[in-house]
């Protein structure tokens, strides 16, 4: 059959498809046309031969099939250790095969390899610090993901993920005015209890220009509640923009190249159009990674960095907290056994692992924090990145991947776990739901406003 | 037959291999693409080139990498045999004693006893990667015939040397197949997978310069993945 009506090989550009394949109840109909998709083997290959350079190509070519990459991917070890979870093998099985057949693969085929791309890999690059030959495994499969997304083999959650960033600019159906408006309720409430206390939209020149997640306005407007209340209490002068001040990128995850470039750009056009003197972001991993780390390159930024200095939160916040301009009652500190969750996206992909532990020295008793093993670069993912937690046909499969944090977790002794990153945040919370071992998980902000010191008179006591 | 072997034919044979190899460095390099790898190589030079130089040393070094660490048993076997592989035939006597009259030069020599063991320790070390592809389901599952072939390639200079080294049988016989093994070696590593020999360090150079610009390095982290 040629293309289905939902799915295809065209993105989703408007508001009408994009509710009409929501309103596909679990992409049944999607994933019963995905079927019947023709490969259209032709652009297949002409996209590889266009895109695929030497250092893929020599990736694939000199893997010498030595296994060592096998102990290194948490989904090898927590499947029972089957061959199939071999990071090389599921890369030459799908990838590798696909290059060799000059893209003449079957929808069978493909429709595996949608399997082995967003369930059998989060593309946490772990298994690329584990590969003699320097191979990266993580970034063949976000390659190989961008490969299936252009065919139109991707899981139904992320084909609406990346259509809501084309059609909303965020990754929920958020508008600029929904998102304003959010700002002021925030500014409102909180102001009672932090007079003076604002949430500047679209101030020009400031400090600091902040972004966040989409579900922060859309679920937890408190988040951006206490982000206001910590630049306040910092005395930070700070803004947020009224347009692009999304940073998250589910078309990085569903491999949608071209919406990620525009994601990116909104957010650039933010700084350049309010420049404030730098940027910082969310407690989010893929984010950053998202916006900081690949943005430059997708919008083609000679560089390879963002228009302004751009901070991840842990940054700026381990910043306020050496500066004393966030100080902490030494008496609120945490006085119990507390673990750190290491965010791939952010630590093994920009080598932000210190921060997070002076944040800890500022805020944990010292002698209370337990670092889980292995640790920062060589920490696991937390068993639902990569778009891994978002997909309801691989539920099942993410949850045997949450086991790893959970081993983790218990031999730390910890009952609370730091996790300054959506996803991890929302994995550790999905794995304590799935296997109740008694654990708290927290954001850094809230635990931060819990335990400052604040000046008289700032805040106003109910 | 033997000067037909050990003269134009092995000028041939390294013209082939050395150049080849030399191509292979070249294209990978020109391959290179900073908005499709995504690493700011030209901007940020020096970052680049430490991040390059940190890949290639920590994983030359056996307890350099995280990796080599947590698996002593096949970090020792993977080094003694590519020790033992080029170390022997560089600095074998017998080799540079034909360096010498060809060139009017030679390299320093490995006393005999020394060859021996790294010749040794080379068929030791390949049967057990050959016995490890059996034995682990996580490599059994890699492996491939084409696999075995590279290692027969690279093992059989080193089976045929030593039984001519040892004079067992026909010692001419031995010495032309230990040539001729040698020469298709040679040829071997610009055509196919036996290439890692240069595009390894391509390879950790271009992913340390990933890490040594966009994944850590210019935030000053020194981790040696």
């Amino acid at each position: 059959m040629p293309q289905g009506k939902l799915c295809n090989r065209q993105p989703i550009k408007t508001d009408e498809q994009l509710k009409l394949t929501l309103s596909d109840k679990s992409g049944n109909q999607y994933y019963a046309e995905m079927k019947e998709l023709d490969v259209d083997t032709e652009l297949l290959w002409s996209t590889i031969q266009k895109t695929m350079k030497s250092r893929l190509k020599t990736w694939l070519e000199i893997c010498a099939h030595c296994g060592m990459c096998a102990e290194s991917c948490f989904l090898y070890q927590v499947n029972d250790r089957v061959p199939e979870q071999v990071p090389s093998y599921k890369i030459q099985s799908t990838l590798g095969h696909i290059v060799k057949k000059k893209g003449q693969v079957s929808n069978e085929f493909m429709r595996n390899c949608m399997k082995i791309a967003w369930s059998q890999c989060t593309c946490c690059n772990r298994c690329g610090t584990y590969c003699p030959h320097g191979i990266d495994m993580g970034i063949m499969f976000s390659y190989l993901r961008g490969l299936l997304y252009s065919q139109g083999f991707v899981p139904w959650e992320l084909k609406i993920g990346s259509g809501m960033h084309r059609v909303y600019r965020a990754q929920m159906d958020v508008t600029t005015e929904d998102w304003v408006e959010t700002c002021e309720w925030m500014a409102e409430e909180t102001e009672e209890e932090w007079p003076g206390l604002t949430i500047p939209v679209d101030k020009k020149d400031a400090e600091i220009m902040y972004t966040c997640n989409a579900r922060e306005p859309k679920h937890y407007p408190e988040d951006l509640a206490e982000a206001a209340i910590l630049f306040h209490v910092a005395g930070t002068n700070w803004t947020v923009p009224s347009e692009g001040w999304e940073q998250t990128s589910l078309s990085m995850f569903a491999g949608d190249w071209e919406c990620c470039k525009d994601n990116v750009k909104h957010v650039y056009d933010a700084i350049e159009r309010l420049n404030p003197a730098m940027v910082t972001g969310t407690e989010c991993g893929h984010a950053h990674r998202a916006t900081v780390i690949e943005g430059p390159y997708w919008v083609g930024r000679p560089d390879g960095l963002p228009p302004k200095p751009y901070v991840h939160y842990v940054e700026w916040l381990a910043q306020a907290l050496r500066e004393g301009k966030l100080k902490i009652d030494p008496a609120k500190r945490i006085k119990e056994p507390v673990t750190l969750q290491d965010s791939c996206n952010y630590v093994r992909n920009q080598g932000l692992k210190d921060v997070t532990r002076e944040i800890i020295s500022y805020i944990v008793e010292p002698g209370y924090f337990v670092e889980m093993s292995p640790n920062k670069e060589h920490n696991y993912c937390c068993g639902g990145g990569g778009g891994f937690n978002g997909i309801g046909m691989y539920r099942e499969q993410r949850n045997v991947a949450l086991r790893k944090k959970m081993d983790q977790i218990q031999d730390t002794g910890c009952k609370l776990v730091i996790a300054p990153c959506h996803n991890c945040w929302d994995a550790i919370r999905d794995l304590e739901e799935e296997y109740e071992i008694g654990i708290r998980w927290s954001f850094l902000k809230p635990l931060i406003i819990g335990m400052l010191d604040i000046p008289e008179g700032m805040r106003v006591e109910w | 037959m033997y000067e037909l072997l050990t003269g134009p034919v092995l000028w041939l044979v390294f013209a082939i291999s050395f150049g080849g190899l030399l191509v292979r460095v070249v294209l990978y390099f020109k391959g290179l693409s900073q908005q499709l790898d995504r690493v700011a190589y030209r901007p940020h030079l020096s970052y680049a080139l430490k991040g390059a130089f940190n890949s290639i040393i920590s994983w030359l070094n056996p307890v350099g990498a995280r990796a080599w660490r947590i698996r002593p048993g096949f970090t020792i076997i993977f080094f003694a045999f590519h020790i033992g592989l080029l170390f022997t035939p560089i600095f074998l006597a017998a080799h540079n004693i034909m360096l010498q009259e060809n060139l009017g030069f030679s390299l320093p020599q490995l006393p005999a006893c020394i060859a021996d063991i790294l010749s040794w320790t080379v068929i030791v070390a390949g049967l057990f990667m050959i016995l490890r592809r059996f034995a682990f389901p996580e490599v059994r599952i890699l492996t491939t015939a084409y696999d075995y072939l590279l290692l027969a390639i690279t093992m059989a200079p080193f089976v045929t040397g030593l039984i001519a080294r040892y004079q067992f049988g026909d010692y001419q016989f031995w010495l032309l197949a230990h040539i001729i093994t040698g020469e298709i070696w040679l040829l071997c590593l610009p055509f196919t997978k036996l290439s890692h020999c240069v595009l390894f360090f391509c390879s950790r150079a271009q992913l340390g310069m990933d890490y040594g610009v966009k994944r850590g390095g210019m935030k000053g982290t020194t981790f040696s993945w």
